[in-house]
């Protein structure tokens, strides 16, 4: 189980691309918002959050991701996540994310359906 | 088969703790051939457990007490905590349409354990709370 949070971010033209690994806890969400407000400051509205090595998270680092989804809410912006692990996916269901925020299979299908051109 | 093996532990407040309750429960559903599927919403159960009994001990010092019960049928996961208890039914079912907009984003253990599980039950009283779930493995 790999409890070290990290994460790595890259811009495809205007989409951000936060890629973590380890346990999203309150403070790999709050790491998480750091660096989407980092780039949401110079006016990054489309953002994808690959979890892709995340393999357990929890309700309170999941709570700063409703903050992120409330900032892109207020800008028309948008949240995609992707590589989902089921359970994972599960959770985001039942707290209702999905109704404010995108899910896609991989970073490549997110940046697709921001019209970035991918490979 | 119906070997049933079980797994005690106290944890004390630490970052990140939980991992280890999780850890634990892995070793033990490898042993018994439980799916990775059912092992990872598991994962969601033991966690949420854990940090909702730390953080509303009420404790300077908490400790939680948590035990494991496992079948190739069902898991038991009991999470007790020796704080000042709650009132199940004063606690508000968190909404996202009404946690957007709103400072407090937290809160939603209680909403996840309930509906992640197949059966959930919470006894709470001044001397702490237990909370008992089973997660069906099949």
């Amino acid at each position: 189980m790999e409890a070290d949070f990290r994460l790595t971010s890259e811009l495809h033209h205007d989409v951000l691309v936060i890629n973590t690994s380890g346990y999203v806890n309150n403070e790999g969400g709050e790491k998480i918002a750091q660096e989407f407000d980092k780039h949401f400051e110079k006016g990054v509205k489309k953002v994808i959050i690959n979890l892709e090595k995340s393999k357990v998270v929890n309700s309170i680092g999941i709570s700063f991701l409703i903050e992120i989804i409330d900032k892109l809410n207020e800008e028309d912006g948008k949240l995609i996540f992707t590589n989902l692990e089921s359970a994972i996916e599960k959770m985001l269901t039942i707290m209702g994310l999905f109704n404010y925020a995108g899910k896609e299979a991989t970073v490549d299908s997110a940046l697709k359906t921001f019209d970035i051109k991918t490979g | 088969m119906d070997e049933n093996i079980k797994l005690k532990m106290m944890l004390p407040k630490i970052p990140d703790i939980e991992l280890v309750a999780i850890e634990g429960m892995d070793r033990m559903a490898r042993h018994m051939g439980i799916s990775e599927e059912k092992i990872s919403e598991a994962h969601v159960l033991v966690t949420e457990a854990v940090i909702n009994a730390f953080e509303h001990s009420g404790q300077k010092n908490p400790l939680v007490q948590v035990e494991f019960t496992m079948t190739q049928e069902k898991l038991t996961i009991f999470v007790r905590d020796f704080g000042k208890g709650f009132k199940p039914e004063d606690i508000e079912k968190p909404d996202i349409n009404k946690k957007l907009g709103s400072s407090h984003k937290r809160g939603w253990g209680l909403k996840l354990m309930e509906s992640m599980s197949d059966d959930f039950k919470v006894d709470s009283n001044e001397k702490g709370t237990k909370i008992t779930i089973i997660k069906n493995l099949q």
